[in-house]
């Protein structure tokens, strides 16, 4: 098993790496790119989170 | 070290090389190819958290339909090199203190989050397709169609300020 910290601190890097790709690009295009790396990020937190806290009973009710 | 540590970490450097190579990049064609490889990293951490359906929902979503409308867009723009004018130190230093600041709010949330958190047994039930479905058709039926919603007027406006350009 993995720890779920080094899901969240992988999120964390990927996220700076998007902030920072967000300030320091030119191009609208790789903005938007660097947006999409964001929201990759932000969904990995969710997942491992989601599976860190078993949400399994909320998933599968009735 | 176990096996899905090691795979972890792979994965791990994979999404970071992929991420500091798409801000290296100068042409944006490059970059969108970077993307692509932190997306199929991130699709096999997903599977690594025993998200299946996810992980094969960022391959085809991410992998393919986004990273396609990229290289379109790049293509019908005919986006070139990026110009390097002579980076604003107005500009760069608040960005770069920016960045350092949300590093270290981010660091220091997860350091002080770091015992609350614990792994869980792998359930299988987890991210399911069946769990998801229920999810989606059962509980959330109303948000659900209301995002559909929300991508029709977003279609719609596309369309609007298309026409706006043209004429």
């Amino acid at each position: 098993m993995v720890p779920t910290n080094y899901y969240v601190i992988l999120s964390a890097i990927l996220f700076g790496l998007g902030v920072f790709a967000f300030i320091f690009k030119r191009n609208i295009i790789t903005i938007f790119m660097s947006i999409e790396l964001m929201l990759n990020a932000v969904n990995l937190a969710f997942v491992a989170f989601s599976q860190a806290l078993s949400t399994a009973r909320f998933l599968c009710c009735s | 070290m176990t096996a899905p540590l090691v795979v972890f970490f792979v994965l791990a450097a994979l999404a970071v090389i992929g991420a500091v190579s798409l801000i290296l990049q100068k042409h944006p064609i490059h970059s969108a190819l970077s993307l692509i490889v932190v997306m199929v990293a991130l699709a096999g951490l997903y599977l690594l958290l025993g998200a299946e359906f996810v992980a094969a929902v960022q391959i085809i979503v991410y992998g393919g339909a986004i990273m396609v409308l990229f290289v379109f867009v790049i293509m019908l723009l005919n986006a070139g090199v990026e110009e390097r004018t002579s980076i604003s130190k107005l500009a760069g230093a608040p960005g770069l203190l920016l960045v350092v600041a949300l590093a270290g709010f981010v660091a220091a949330t997860i350091a002080k989050s770091a015992e609350s958190v614990h792994a869980a047994p792998q359930t299988g039930e987890l991210a399911s397709t069946l769990g998801i479905s229920n999810m989606i058709f059962k509980d959330f039926v109303y948000p659900f169609e209301l995002t559909s919603f929300l991508i029709l007027v977003a279609v719609l406006g596309a369309t609007v300020l298309a026409q706006r350009e043209k004429s």
